[in-house]
C-alpha cells in the first residue's frame, strides 16, 4: 500500500464527473458497515459472517464492472466519492466509520479491484482494532501502513506533526580563491598519477557483492533476531547493568524496573520471561559486587513475590482459565521458580485446577518443592486450609520425612478424621520409631478406619512396643462389639507381636469355657485361631489341634487355614 | 520482434508484502508466486548461459524452465511484463518483494538491465527456448564503450538480426525534472520531521517527560517508505552537517543508513521499521549526559569520558521511561545497549552474560561508526573524509565491526560513500550525489561536478556518471583521489539541501 501525507496530490477528483450514479457506491459503504458489525460480533466460520463478507464481495464487483478502483474522501461527518455523499454520519463516534478514519488523519482512501479477495477482510479487522484502541495503542495510520496493502493506498494528514523547521548545514565555509582551487586539484592529481599506487579493493566491486556463505550467515542472524525472546535479553541486559554499575540511584532503578517487569511479564503471559527473570535475578544476587543489603533484599524478594498466596493464585487462575496454553516447557521452567512459599498455593490449587494440561505441571512442582522445603511441608501440616493440611500430610507420608512426626502427632489429635486417617498412612509410610511411637494412638482411635490402619501397619512393621495397647484392646469388651475385619485386624496384630506369650490368652478364647460352660461367639473364636496360626509355635500348633474337631463351621474353618499356615 | 523506444510507464503502486511468517510466500498472490519464480528461473538460465556451452543439457532445461514459467504465466495472466523500476522488479505490474533468498537473482537481473538501458520487456504467448536463448545471452554480452543508449539499441538490433520477435523491450522511465523535484521535496521534508522529532524525543527524555510515539514511529514510516521508493535523495541528504543539532541528525542519519542496510540485506518493510525504530532511538542515552559534556569542545576528562560511554546503557534505562513496553522498545533497548560492541563482545559496555549480539545492533553500529565519523561535532571539528573511514571501516578489523555488513553497506554507499569530494583525473573537483546503480561500477559513483578543471566553483553544478565512457572506450572521467571539501571551500551540504 502507499501512504502519502496530503501535500502530496490527490486523485484530483473533486469537481469531475463520476463514472457513475453513487447508488453501488452508497451501497458498498453500508455493506462495510455492516460486515463490520459481523466481523465483531461473529466468528469467521459463522454463516452470518460468511453471508455478510459474501455480500459485500458482490458490493465490490458491481463496481469493479464499472471501475477498477473508487476513491473515498472523508470528512468529520461523511464519505464522498467524487461530489457525492455517499455515506453520511452526523455522530462522531467510534461506530461511524468516517470519524474513525478522520480522526487519525486518513483523508483518501483509494481500492483497486482485488482488494475484495484478502485485504478486505484485513480491513475490516484494522477498523475493529481502531475503534477499539486506547490513546497508547496505534492509531489507524499506524495500522494501515502495517498492513501494507497491495490494493488499497490512502492519503493522510499527520495530525501531530508540526511543520519542522528546513535542515541547514552550518559548517563554516573558508574563502578559497579559484587559484588555489586550480593549484591544489592540479597538484592532486599528478601526485597521485606519480605514485601510480592502486589499491584494488578501491575498484573490484565484486569485493562487496554478498556470496552465497555470507547471506546464509545473514539469514540466520535474522531468523534468530525474530526467534530469540527479547524481554529474556532486556532482562539479562538489565542485570548485566546492575551487575556493572554500583551506584545506588541506577540499583535502584532498575530494580524498580525488575519490579513491574515481573508484573508485565506475568500480565502478558510470558512465562519463560518470568522464568529467565528470576532465575538471573539470583545469579545478580549472588555475584554482583558491593551489594547494599537493602539491594540484596529487593533482588530476593523478586522470586518471592511471585510465590506470594496472592499472586500465584492469579496465575495458576489465568492458567487454569485460558484457552490456549503457553508451551508445556515454559510452564515448567515458571513453576521451577516457584519458592517455598508457594507451596501452600499449589497444595491449595491442586485440588481445584482443572487442566488437565496444567495440573500435572503442577503435581510436579509441588513434588520438587515439598522435597525440597521440609520446612515448609511440615508447616503446611497445621496449615488452617483442610485441603493445604491433607495435601502436605500426604506428601510427608510420601517423602518419609521424619521431621514431619510431631505435626502429624498433633493432627492425630484432631477432630478431623479425614485428616487423621491420612496421617496413619503418612506415619506408616515414614515408618521410622517415631512415627510409629506416634501412631500408637490411633489403636485407641474413635474412627473404625483408623483404628485398623493402625493396627495393620504395626502388624505388618513388627512394632512390638504397641503390643500392650494392642493387648488391651484384644482383652478388652469394645472389641466383642466390633466387625470381623476389626477383630480380626487386632487378633492378628495381638498374634504376631506377642509370640508365643500370647497362646494363653488365644487358647482360652479359641477352647476355653466360660460361665456355664459357654464359648466366646464364633468370630472372636475364629479370630483367636487364626491369631494362634501367626504365632505358629507348638504350644500354638497345640492349641489350634484341640480346637480341630469344632462343630461351629467358622471356627473350624478358621482352626484348619491357621494350621495349614501354622504348619507351612 | 518488435521493440519500442518508448520508455516505459511510471511505476504502479507500490505492492510490497508485510508478510514476515516463516513462509515469506505464504499469503501471497499468484503473480507474486509465479513472478518470483520466473526470476529464479531468469537468473538460473542466465547462469547457465554464461557457465556452459548452449548446447549443454544444463542450459537447454534452465532455458525450456523459464521458457514453460514464461508461457504459465501468460496462460494465467494473459501477459507477462518484466519491469524494473529504481531498486524494484515488477511481473505484471505487481512488484516482487526483494528478501535474503532472492537478493543474489534480483540484483543481479536489476544490474543486467539498468547495464543495458533495458526498462520493461514484454514477453510474447509464442516464446520459445531459442528466443530465450538470444535474448538472455545478448542481456548478458560484456558491454563495450557504449553508452545504456546505445547499449539498448544493440539489443534491440541483436534480437532483430536473430530474428526474435517475442519481446517487446522498453527503455527506464526517465523521472522528469519536476518528479525529481518532488522526490527531493518528500526527501527534505521527511529528514527536517524526521530531525525536529528526534529532538523532541531527547529532550522529553531529558526532562523525564513522556516523548509522543506515534509521531516518532510515523518518522520512521516515512523514512521506510522513502528508503524503499528513492532512497537516493535521503541518503544524500544525510551529508548536511548541522552542528548545533548534531545529536539529533546523527540519529536520524544513523536511521536512514541502518534502513538502507537493512533494505539491501532484503529485510522486510516491517522488520526495517523494526530496525529503524531501534536505531532511531540507539543513542537516547545521551540525554541522560550533562549537556556540557556532550557539548565538550576540549579534551574529556577520565570522568566525562565516563560519563558518555555510559550512554549505552544509560539508553536501556532511558526507554524504560517511555510509556508502552511493546516489542519495539524492547528491541530498541538492546541495540541501545550493544551499539558500541565489537563482535567479539570488546568494546562498551562490557557484558557480564553471554550473549549473542543482535544483527541489528550490528547494522547500526556499521552506520552509526560510519556517520560519526564522518560528521563534525563537538570533539571533532574535522571530519574524516567518507572514503577515508569507508576504507578504514573495510581494512580496520580492529574496529569490531561485522564485515559482512561493512560489505553490505559498501555495496549501499559505493566505495565513496555520498558526500565525499573526489579529485578527477579532467582536474574537475565532484562530490559523490549516488552510488552507481550498476553493481559492478560500486567505484563509479554519480557524481555532482561542482568545480571545473580551472577552479571555477560551480553552483549547483551537475550530475555525471562515472561509469561514462569517451569513443575511445576509456572512462570520460576517474577518481583520483578523495579529499576535504574545507581545502577547496566546498561546503558540502549546500549541495544536498
Amino acid at each position: 500500500m502507499t501512504a502519502s501525507p496530503v501535500h502530496a496530490p490527490s486523485a484530483g477528483t473533486e469537481g469531475q464527473e463520476a463514472p457513475f450514479a453513487p447508488g453501488p457506491v452508497e451501497e458498498l459503504l453500508r455493506l462495510i458497515i455492516k460486515a463490520g458489525r459481523a466481523h465483531q460480533l461473529y466468528l469467521p466460520n459463522n454463516p452470518i459472517y460468511k453471508g455478510a463478507i459474501d455480500t459485500l464481495r458482490a458490493g465490490f464487483t458491481s463496481i469493479w464492472a464499472q471501475v477498477d478502483e473508487i476513491s473515498l474522501t472523508f470528512s468529520e461527518t461523511g464519505i464522498f466519492w467524487y461530489d457525492h455523499v455517499v455515506l453520511s454520519e452526523p455522530n462522531k463516534s467510534a461506530d461511524s466509520l468516517s470519524w474513525i478514519f478522520f480522526k487519525d488523519g486518513v483523508r483518501e482512501l483509494s481500492l483497486m479491484k482485488g482488494f475484495e479477495e484478502k485485504e478486505v477482510i484485513a480491513l475490516l479487522g484494522i477498523l475493529q482494532r481502531a475503534r477499539k484502541a486506547t490513546p497508547d495503542e496505534d492509531d489507524l495510520l499506524t495500522m494501515l501502513w502495517e498492513a501494507d496493502f497491495v490494493y488499497a493506498r490512502y492519503r493522510f494528514q499527520d495530525l501531530g506533526m508540526d511543520p519542522a523547521a528546513p535542515v541547514t548545514d552550518s559548517s563554516p565555509k573558508d574563502d578559497v580563491t579559484r587559484e588555489q582551487i586550480e593549484s591544489a586539484t592540479h597538484s592532486a592529481v599528478v601526485e597521485t598519477q606519480s605514485s601510480g599506487i592502486v589499491n584494488l579493493s578501491d575498484f573490484d566491486a565484486t569485493l562487496y557483492f554478498l556470496d552465497d556463505a555470507e547471506i546464509e550467515y545473514l539469514q540466520g542472524e535474522i531468523g534468530r533476531e525474530y526467534a530469540e525472546d527479547l524481554r529474556s535479553r532486556v532482562t539479562s541486559t538489565l542485570l548485566d547493568i546492575f551487575e556493572r554499575q554500583t551506584t545506588t540511584p541506577e540499583r535502584e532503578e532498575i530494580l524498580g524496573i525488575l519490579d513491574s517487569m515481573l508484573v508485565t511479564l506475568l500480565a502478558t503471559g510470558h512465562f519463560r520471561g518470568v522464568a529467565h527473570l528470576l532465575r538471573e535475578v539470583q545469579v545478580t544476587t549472588q555475584r554482583a559486587p558491593d551489594l547494599l543489603p537493602a539491594h540484596k533484599q529487593a533482588l530476593m524478594d523478586l522470586p518471592v513475590r511471585l510465590s506470594a498466596p496472592e499472586s500465584l493464585a492469579q496465575l495458576l487462575q489465568s492458567l487454569d482459565d485460558a484457552a490456549e496454553l503457553p508451551p508445556q516447557s515454559e510452564l515448567m521452567e515458571l513453576f521451577d521458580q516457584l519458592r517455598p512459599k508457594a507451596l501452600g498455593p499449589v497444595f491449595s490449587w491442586l485440588t481445584r485446577m482443572q487442566s488437565s494440561r496444567v495440573r500435572p505441571l503442577l503435581e510436579a512442582a509441588a513434588e520438587r518443592l515439598a522435597s525440597l522445603n521440609t520446612n515448609e511441608l511440615v508447616r503446611l501440616i497445621a496449615a488452617p486450609e483442610r485441603e493445604v493440611s491433607l495435601e502436605a500430610i500426604r506428601r510427608a507420608g510420601a517423602l518419609k520425612t521424619p521431621a514431619a512426626v510431631q505435626s502429624l502427632s498433633k493432627v492425630l489429635a484432631g477432630p478431623d478424621v479425614e485428616l487423621r486417617q491420612m496421617v496413619v498412612h503418612a506415619l506408616t509410610e515414614i515408618g521410622s520409631p517415631s512415627a510409629l511411637q506416634a501412631l500408637e494412638r490411633a489403636v485407641e482411635d474413635a474412627d473404625r478406619e483408623i483404628r485398623i490402619s493402625a493396627v495393620r501397619a504395626f502388624t505388618a512393621r513388627s512394632y512390638r512396643l504397641v503390643l500392650p495397647r494392642i493387648e488391651t484392646a484384644v482383652k478388652g469388651k469394645a472389641i466383642r462389639e466390633a466387625d470381623l475385619t476389626e477383630k480380626m485386624a487386632f487378633f492378628e496384630a495381638f498374634g504376631s507381636l506377642a509370640g508365643d506369650a500370647g497362646v494363653e490368652y488365644l487358647d482360652a478364647v479359641l477352647n476355653g469355657k466360660g460361665f456355664l460352660g459357654r464359648r466366646e461367639d464364633s468370630e472372636l473364636r475364629a479370630c483367636a485361631a487364626i491369631a494362634l496360626g501367626r504365632i505358629s509355635t507348638p504350644n500354638a500348633a497345640t492349641s489350634l489341634r484341640k480346637a480341630s474337631s469344632e462343630k461351629d463351621v467358622v471356627v473350624r474353618n478358621a482352626v484348619n487355614r491357621a494350621l495349614r499356615g501354622s504348619t507351612s | 520482434m518488435s521493440a519500442s523506444s518508448r520508455p516505459v510507464a511510471a511505476p504502479p503502486p507500490l505492492r510490497a508484502t508485510t508478510n514476515t511468517s516463516a513462509d515469506p510466500g505464504a499469503g501471497d498472490s499468484y503473480i507474486r508466486r509465479a513472478g518470483r519464480s520466473l526470476i529464479y528461473a531468469y537468473h538460473g538460465a542466465l547462469r547457465a548461459i554464461k557457465l556452459y556451452p548452449v548446447e549443454n543439457a544444463a542450459v537447454q532445461r534452465a532455458l525450456q524452465e523459464l521458457t514453460t514459467l514464461s508461457k504459465e504465466i501468460i496462460a494465467a495472466e494473459s501477459e507477462l511484463e518484466i519491469r524494473t523500476s529504481g531498486e524494484f522488479i515488477f511481473v505484471n505490474a505487481t512488484r516482487l518483494r526483494l528478501d535474503l533468498d532472492n537478493y543474489a537473482s534480483f540484483s543481479h537481473l536489476l544490474s543486467l538491465c539498468r547495464r543495458a538501458g533495458l526498462g520493461a520487456q514484454q514477453i510474447a504467448g509464442t516464446v520459445t527456448s531459442r528466443d530465450w536463448m538470444v535474448f538472455l545471452s545478448a542481456l548478458q554480452a560484456a558491454p563495450g564503450a557504449e553508452e545504456p543508449e546505445q547499449r539498448f539499441e544493440m539489443l534491440l538490433a541483436k534480437l532483430d538480426a536473430a530474428g526474435v520477435n517475442a519481446f517487446t523491450l522498453a527503455r527506464p522511465a526517465e523521472a522528469d525534472e519536476d518528479d525529481k523535484e518532488k522526490a527531493k521535496e518528500r526527501a527534505k521534508r521527511t529528514y527536517a520531521q524526521s530531525v525536529a522529532v528526534t529532538k523532541d524525543l531527547m529532550t522529553a527524555v531529558r526532562f523525564g517527560k513522556s516523548p509522543n510515539i506515534k509521531k516518532i514511529k510515523r518518522v520512521v514510516q516515512g523514512i521506510v517508505d522513502q528508503i524503499l521508493n528513492e532512497e537516493t535523495s535521503l541518503v544524500g541528504l544525510t551529508a548536511i552537517r548541522d552542528y548545533d543539532e548534531y545529536t539529533f541528525t546523527h540519529s536520524v542519519n544513523v536511521c536512514i543508513f541502518s534502513v538502507a542496510i537493512g533494505k539491501r540485506l532484503g529485510l522486510t518493510k516491517l522488520q526495517l521499521y523494526d530496525l529503524g525504530m531501534a536505531a532511531l532511538f540507539h543513542d537516547i542515552g545521551k540525554s541522560r549526559v550533562p549537556s556540557e559534556v556532550l557539548n565538550k569542545v576540549e579534551g574529556l576528562t577520565d570522568d566525562e569520558w565516563k560519563q558518555i560511554a555510559a550512554h549505552p546503557w544509560m539508553g536501556v534505562l532511558s526507554m524504560f521511561q517511555l510509556r508502552g513496553t511493546q516489542d519495539l522498545h524492547y528491541r530498541a533497548m538492546i541495540v541501545a545497549y550493544e551499539h558500541h560492541l565489537k563482535i567479539d563482545l570488546t568494546g562498551y559496555p562490557r557484558p557480564v552474560r553471554d550473549r549473542h549480539m543482535s544483527v541489528f545492533s550490528k547494522i547500526v553500529a556499521v552506520a552509526d561508526g560510519f556517520d560519526a565519523a564522518t560528521s563534525r561535532r563537538s570533539y571533532q571539528t574535522t571530519p574524516m573524509n567518507p572514503a577515508d573511514v569507508m576504507k578504514e571501516m573495510r581494512d580496520n578489523s580492529r574496529r569490531g565491526m561485522d564485515p559482512v555488513l561493512v560489505k553490505a553497506f559498501v555495496n549501499l554507499t559505493g566505495i565513496y560513500p555520498v558526500a565525499t569530494l573526489v579529485v578527477l583525473d579532467t582536474f574537475e573537483l565532484g562530490l559523490v550525489h549516488a552510488s552507481n546503480p550498476i553493481a559492478e561500477m560500486l567505484s563509479r559513483p554519480i557524481v555532482r561536478i561542482v568545480s571545473d578543471d580551472k577552479g571555477n566553483v560551480l553552483f549547483p553544478g551537475y550530475l555525471v556518471d562515472l561509469a561514462d565512457r569517451g569513443q575511445d572506450g576509456a572512462f570520460k572521467r576517474t577518481i583520483i583521489k578523495t579529499d576535504q571539501p574545507e581545502r577547496y571551500g566546498i561546503r558540502v551540504g549546500d549541495y544536498f539541501i
